[in-house]
């Protein structure tokens, strides 16, 4: 019998296979959610305050992808704690908070407003937001910027803290070793790609925010390869995500030298996708002999 | 909310390039309301599903209505009876229809008609007299079927019914619902605040989940048009900031 569970740091999942935050919502959205298969989820993405988001249009779908700049609507921390805290609190598989902010003291307070929660399992930081402190810069593009936020936040939480890495970098292993100094407990690689697609029909980019960030089946040979290259940086665990769709799309992260992986954009589309990888993962494993996800071959050269 | 796989049993040509798609889809016939939408995808398909009105009921099968846009579109008219899809509904909150009105006027333009026949059977069923007003380009991209106890006809040429928007032509009645580009809703709502009107967006998951279809409200702030839409009242929203008509959209 295989046994499915992956351990991420100290933290033992029941699954390789969790929900990508930004294609979940809280959790109390999903359509016909089999649960028997999802290891963890990931929130929505988070501010202290609300957040309006942007105009319309927000979407525009790309061959084997699509665009989205939703500017991360939402109701601020205090609202997540007060209305849906309480509901992760009693479920079966944990909950990670998506955190976003302008500043590093901006993410180190969101830490400290979450740590200790009933119901929240850990943290994702989302490092793809601009530094308005650096005029704009984003953290994730500069690993001084990168590692100062993961220090904010892991001086104000005992949660295992997830550091979720952007793509739009020239080396991502760079980023990687900056954020596992500064405590990250695993890394989750990739964030979605800035794209932008423009309608002949009026002469402008199709997003009202002219760019989006772009996932889905398009990304994922890229995704595959960040992924790696973080893995074979870094000590801690690698979770893959980047446009996986079926159990072979999440193997090829595995054996890439990821831990679990991340279904995103794809359960837009089938909302059985999270139960079908985990399902075919394990169909896989129990075809060729292994007794779990981690005694797949890791193609993981240390050069 | 319901997940099928649906058979497609019939097709046929209600106005140029206009078609009505029949498909086997038992436990969302027998629960769809009237404004409320299926999300319908394929394989090989595009991505993302694509969002359809449920435009009629009959017996376990469902229909919607549609044109070639986009490829999608084009891949979904050109299936056979027999070809399945998936088709995920009946989602979003549909027009409120209750006794009490004695007459309603159903304006629809162009593919907005898609909406609209739901709604006439259940204003019918409550007695109400219901006039059917539905405006397009030409007499050719008027959909043939009807649904009221009056039917008025608008082009923007003339060659059928009054020359003009089928906004224009619409007598005044107690209920007022209304579906076509969002220009359009916008001059309903110039006209009847109160009127109820089904939007036009762009959709990610249909579920409330990926918050893509987000529709600008007057009182500010965002809400999903797959959740609290596609039926809004026409005041509640803030049209200067709603796209007034998507090139690739269909009617939710």
């Amino acid at each position: 019998m295989t046994q499915m569970s992956v351990d991420i740091g100290a933290l033992r999942l029941r699954g390789p296979v969790l929900a990508a935050s930004g294609t979940f919502g809280y959790g109390t959205e999903v359509p016909l959610l089999e649960r028997r298969a999802l290891a963890g989820m990931v929130s929505k993405g988070i501010f202290l305050r609300p957040r309006e988001g942007t105009p319309p249009p927000r979407i525009a779908e790309t061959p084997s992808g699509m665009l989205n700049a939703i500017g991360l609507q939402g109701p601020g921390v205090e609202v997540v704690i007060r209305d849906y805290a309480p509901k992760w609190a009693e479920w079966d598989f944990p909950v990670f908070v998506n955190i976003n902010g302008e500043s590093a003291a901006e993410y180190g307070e969101l830490a400290a407003r979450l740590d200790g929660v009933p119901g929240v399992a850990g943290i994702e930081i989302n490092i793809s937001c601009p530094n308005v402190e650096q005029g704009g810069l984003y953290f994730g593009n500069d690993p001084r910027s990168a590692s100062a936020v993961t220090e904010a936040v892991r001086k104000r939480t005992s949660l295992p803290v997830w550091v979720k890495l952007t793509p739009m970098v020239t080396d991502i292993g760079v980023i990687a070793r900056a954020v596992e100094a500064a405590g990250a407990d695993a890394l989750c690689a990739i964030n979605t790609l800035v794209g932008m697609s423009i309608d002949l029909n009026d002469y402008k980019p199709r997003l009202s925010f002219r760019t989006g960030g772009l996932s889905g089946p398009a990304i994922r040979p890229l995704a595959v390869h960040l992924a790696h290259q973080a893995a074979r940086a870094v000590r801690i665990p690698v979770i893959g995500i980047g446009g996986i769709s079926r159990a072979e799309d999440a193997l090829e992260f595995l054996v890439a030298g990821c831990a679990a992986v991340q279904v995103g954009t794809a359960t837009f589309v089938n909302p059985s996708a999270i139960a079908e990888v985990h399902d075919g993962i394990a169909a896989f494993l129990e075809a060729k002999g292994f007794s779990s996800p981690a005694d797949l071959p890791r193609f993981l050269p240390r050069d | 909310m319901f997940l099928l796989d649906a058979r497609i049993t019939g097709k046929r040509l209600v106005a140029r390039d206009m078609f009505v798609i029949t498909m086997h889809a038992p436990q969302i016939a027998s629960s769809v309301l009237p404004g409320q939408f299926v999300n319908i995808g394929w394989s090989p398909g595009p991505l993302l599903r694509r969002p359809f009105s449920v435009y009629r009921v009959d017996g376990e099968r469902i229909e919607i209505v549609l044109k070639a846009v986009g490829t999608g579109t084009a891949q979904l008219l050109s299936m056979a009876q027999g070809d399945r899809v998936s088709c995920l509904g009946p989602l979003g909150h549909g027009f409120e229809i209750g006794a009490g009105p004695r007459t309603a006027v159903l304006v629809s333009g162009g593919l907005g008609v898609a909406s609209m026949r739901l709604a006439a059977r259940q204003a019918a069923s409550l007695g109400i007299r219901v006039a059917w007003v539905h405006g397009a380009r030409t007499s050719q991209d008027l959909c043939s079927e009807t649904d009221g106890d009056d039917v008025i006809w608008a082009t923007d040429d003339g060659s059928k019914g009054i020359k003009g928007t089928a906004v224009a032509a619409a007598p005044d009645a107690g209920l007022v619902l209304a579906c076509g580009p969002n220009r359009m809703l916008a001059a309903v709502a110039a006209r009847w605040p109160g009127a109820q009107v089904a939007v036009e967006t762009y959709m990610g998951c249909g579920t409330g989940v990926c918050l893509g279809c987000a529709v600008p409200l007057a009182r500010g702030g965002y809400d999903r048009a797959c959740k609290e839409g596609p039926v809004y009242r026409a005041a509640d929203v803030d049209w200067a900031s709603l796209p007034p008509h998507l090139s690739y959209a269909v009617p939710a």
